[in-house]
């Protein structure tokens, strides 16, 4: 049933992806509306999927990184209806699409049962952790998505060229503050997440901070965006934050896969 | 020998704004130019056009192919352009070329943005001072008032001045897409011009907040500043209020840069790096170029807006075609005054030579009458000057009357038939 319902949010993410791409080479605005019910749909269809998820297993969706993908992707998608629905973003929606899409088809590619989730994990501090985490990374990853359509847009503009692209992108002041805002609410989960992970390590291995891959990782990516938020009231603003946002994403990225993947450790193998 | 209409200049077709801005007269100069001008030896008249996108000199001249190297050398005179980048550069418009793109750019179709209506009025103002001097001359006065009619025909018939889209609207497009809104932005005006008051004008259309004004002349600064409900800064401290403008438009006559690196830095860094949206509108440009380099910040001359407002030309194309048209009719209109002139040299030396036949064979009879009375004299003159007259009228009557190809036809016979020189000119 969820797998039946993710395969049409998938479905309906592609052809989203296909339109927005029209919509940015054609500028019609009845593509944009197209687009948006059919990524509306999409998004129905895949909080569904997660809900069965969740209505079957509990917690025990926390428990693979699949389902975190999924849940990442699900709430990447949501951002962006609110995003769009408050101002012309078109071409943020044709890069969160096709991303999102991505997510969820890994998830749903390495959907298999998961290890048992260790009884010493099921308790309230898990969903405290997990939850304000993979809204944070959602949150970075439409702070990422924006960053490249500015530096995409601050290179038309200082190069001067004004095709029919450069129209259709939002302004520079828009992009940028949208990415503050973005980067500010992310980092804040993330600082949640940190905190209820520390917790959560406490009541389960009995100590806040083992230099766990994951933790020393989680660190660094914290760092470097408290980094950037204090760099912005010094004057970072524009092309270098941008490029310390997906600089921070890709630093997100090689956190999440090499917990999962590389480093498993006392923490993944389970959940991120 | 007929004078002929030539144009030489660079404009923002012909040669990037680096080239222009060497080859730009200075307002200030322009009469002293004019002079220098009228002083070279193969020009009989001259207008000399000086904007922003245009360095053009209007001449009449009888000796063409000498007139268009001179030409070349009076625009010549900036050390930091050698002669040949300038001939690289060059338009030459010739004869009906020359007619044809002296409508042109009266009507506002040879504009960067075609049909802004600011370059008839700087036409007219050019055009006004050479008369003033006295460099322009019969052909030159009859060319430009034909060109200014031209222009009111285009305006009136066609939808090309209605659907104008100056580089005004270009800038505030731009500045759209570096701010999210204009209501809380500041614009800073440095010196005055019509496309940069033209400018100030539209950002204020659309909502920009505040406007500084500065001028070398503190009470024109004041005097804008009241136009625009804005500020009026001393040019010397403007440098000091710079922090506050998040576009400024820069439109001075200054020969260097009023705005280096140097102080852009020194600005963001006070603007704690919000971004800065630079507009320079002036020939020679005011702002270095290299500032479009600094993070933040956005230079725009002249040149670059004309780019953005092109991409509207195409659906001004048709009522363009139409505006053609109307200068082609009026060329050929034009043409025929051009050529009547030219049959007028024709007609006189007919006569001229005519009248020295009557002249030397009534001579000769009178001599061979011993003895003749004065009444007798003045019949032989009236009967004789009346053969004459007789005989001119129908030929002169037609070379006066034809139109422009038969008439060379004509012209040509007539010469051949009574073995008269080229007509001269006075």
């Amino acid at each position: 049933m969820s797998s039946l319902l993710l395969s049409l949010a998938l479905a309906l993410y592609l052809l989203t992806t296909a339109t927005f791409m029209a919509q940015v080479m054609t500028g019609h605005d009845a593509l944009r509306r197209v687009a948006h019910a059919l990524l509306a749909a999409g998004f129905a269809m895949h909080a569904a999927s997660l809900g069965v998820q969740v209505f079957l297993k509990g917690y025990e969706v926390l428990a693979t990184f699949q389902d975190e993908l999924s849940f990442i992707a699900c709430i990447m998608v949501g951002l962006y209806l609110v995003l769009a629905w408050r101002a012309n973003m078109s071409v943020v929606g044709a890069l969160v699409t096709p991303l999102a899409f991505l997510f969820s088809l890994s998830a749903h590619a390495f959907d298999k049962a998961g290890p048992e989730l260790p009884h010493a994990l099921q308790n309230v501090w898990l969903p405290a952790h997990v939850a304000p985490a993979v809204l944070g990374y959602a949150v970075f990853a439409i702070a990422f998505c924006l960053s490249l359509i500015y530096l995409l847009q601050e290179r038309q503009l200082k190069a001067k060229r004004k095709g029919d692209l450069f129209r259709r992108l939002p302004s520079l002041e828009t992009l940028d503050d949208l990415n503050y805002r973005f980067v500010t609410w992310g980092f804040a989960l993330f600082t949640i997440g940190l905190i209820t992970g520390s917790l959560l390590a406490k009541q389960t291995w009995g100590e806040l901070w083992s230099w766990e891959p994951v933790q020393v990782l989680s660190l660094i990516t914290w760092l470097l965006y408290a980094a950037l938020l204090h760099a912005r009231t010094v004057g970072w603003r524009g092309r270098k934050a941008a490029t310390f946002t997906i600089v921070g994403f890709v630093v997100v990225i090689v956190t999440f896969l090499s917990v999962n993947l590389i480093f498993p450790g006392k923490h993944g193998g389970t959940f991120g | 020998m007929q004078r002929e209409i030539l144009i030489v200049g660079v404009n923002h077709r012909s040669a990037p704004v680096e080239v222009r801005e060497h080859v730009a007269i200075n307002n200030g100069a322009l009469e002293g130019s004019l002079q220098r001008l009228l002083a070279v030896p193969s020009i009989e008249e001259g207008v000399i056009l000086s904007t922003c996108n245009r360095v053009e000199v209007i001449a009449a001249s009888t000796d063409g192919d000498h007139a268009v190297e001179a030409l070349t050398d009076f625009l010549a005179v900036d050390e930091h352009l050698p002669r040949e980048r300038l001939a690289e550069h060059l338009s030459v418009y010739r004869g009906r070329e020359a007619v044809r793109h002296l409508f042109r750019v009266a009507a506002s179709l040879d504009s960067m943005v075609v049909g802004e209506p600011q370059i008839l009025g700087q036409l007219k103002d050019f055009y006004n001072r050479a008369a003033t001097v006295g460099t322009a001359g019969t052909v030159l006065h009859r060319c430009f008032h034909k060109s200014f009619s031209v222009a009111k025909r285009v305006r009136t018939e066609t939808g090309v001045a209605s659907k104008a889209v100056s580089v005004s609207s270009a800038a505030v497009e731009l500045a759209c897409k570096i701010f999210d809104r204009l209501e809380d932005k500041t614009a800073m005006l440095i010196g005055a011009g019509t496309m940069s008051e033209l400018a100030a004008r539209h950002l204020l259309a659309h909502g920009v907040h505040g406007m500084l004004v500065t001028n070398r002349t503190f009470d024109r600064a004041v005097e804008l500043a009241r136009d625009f409900h804005g500020t009026p800064v001393p040019f010397e401290e403007f440098p000091n209020y710079l922090h506050m403008a998040d576009m400024v438009i820069g439109s001075t006559a200054a020969d260097e840069f009023i705005l280096t690196p140097a102080i852009v830095h020194e600005v963001l860094r006070q603007r704690k790096y919000r971004p800065v949206f630079l507009i320079d509108m002036s020939v020679p440009r005011n702002f270095d170029p290299r500032i479009n380099d600094i993070d933040n910040v956005y230079l725009y001359d002249i040149d670059d807006l004309g780019g953005v407002a092109s991409e509207n030309l195409d659906e001004r194309t048709r009522e363009a075609e139409k505006a053609e048209a109307i200068v082609e009719e009026e060329i050929d209109t034009f043409w025929r005054w051009l050529a009547s002139l030219e049959a007028v040299p024709t007609i006189v030396a007919l006569r001229d030579k005519i009248e020295a036949i009557r002249k030397a064979e009534l001579e000769k009879t009178l001599a061979a009458f011993a003895e003749i009375t004065p009444a007798q004299r003045q019949a032989l003159d009236a009967m004789t000057s009346a053969i004459v007259n007789k005989i001119l009228h129908a030929p002169i009557t037609h070379l006066k009357q034809q139109d422009r190809q038969e008439e060379a036809l004509y012209l040509a016979a007539a010469r051949k038939l009574f073995d008269i020189e080229q007509p001269e000119d006075n």
